[in-house]
């Protein structure tokens, strides 16, 4: 299991089956927000981008673009550092050279992965099966805590609606 | 199965906290040691004040600082 779930196993799987397009927008949302790792959130941002994409418009019609997630998670992270009595340090501050791509997955993105190919294995099950970009919204749908459905409580977004909404879009 | 807390209430904003501040604290380390680097820091003084050891700053910055091209001090005549 933990060969088959290994960065390296993952990143080959999403870019075989989610196209480099969408697999490379992960890595752009990931260091725009100055991540060392993608997260889940950054998957979800990635698929908001791809407006063709079925996940984009299940997201839209539940009133989710772009825009207000990164909005969401912005409120999230506000938030989540007022608990502790701080405010968002300036990214000046915190730019540190990068290092060369590829970024590894953080482990949110790997859950979320992991939830992903077991719907698509429930839907399709030859062996081959490819994920699609509507089952990785589920697996990052499903997470219960967390930066993203916490982000998603704070925007007012039903996550269980969004869900059983999905299919309506593969 | 117990059914899951809510993302937002109780323990979850302080376990977010403690996340994101791990994380910004992580990135702070790696800005702060590049500029000390950059301004002529030895490894030794950059570990001192991180109070980690010089051997821990070295595995965990080295790869970044040599990417960034700055020119690292030696350890002899530190």
């Amino acid at each position: 299991m933990n060969s088959l779930f290994g960065a390296d196993r993952m990143a080959l799987l999403v870019s075989w089956e989610l196209g480099p397009s969408v697999a490379r927008l992960f890595e752009v949302e990931a260091k725009r927000d100055g991540a060392k790792y993608i997260e889940a959130e950054h998957m979800l941002l990635a698929l908001a981008g791809d407006r063709d994409g079925g996940a984009a418009k299940a997201m839209m019609e539940s009133g989710l673009d772009h825009d207000r997630l990164e909005k969401a998670l912005q409120d999230e992270r506000r938030r989540t550092l007022a608990f502790a009595g701080m405010s968002a340090p300036s990214t000046d501050l915190v730019k540190a050279t990068e290092l060369e791509s590829p970024l590894s997955f953080g482990t949110s993105a790997k859950s979320a992965l992991r939830r992903g190919l077991i719907a698509t294995r429930g839907a399709r099950r030859g062996r081959r099966a490819r994920i699609r970009d509507t089952e990785l919204l589920v697996g990052i749908l499903q997470a219960e805590l967390g930066t993203v459905p916490r982000a998603l409580a704070i925007a007012g977004i039903d996550r269980a609606a969004l869900i059983s909404r999905i299919g309506e879009f593969e | 199965m117990p059914s899951s807390p809510s993302p937002l209430d109780g323990p979850a904003d302080g376990l977010a906290a403690a996340s994101a501040l791990r994380a910004i604290a992580d990135r702070l380390e790696d800005a702060e040691v590049e500029r000390a680097m950059r301004a002529g820091w030895s490894w030794s003084q950059v570990a001192e004040a991180l109070g980690v050891t010089r051997q821990a700053v070295h595995k965990k910055h080295l790869r970044r600082l040599l990417l960034a091209q700055i020119e690292l001090r030696r350890r002899v005549g530190e």
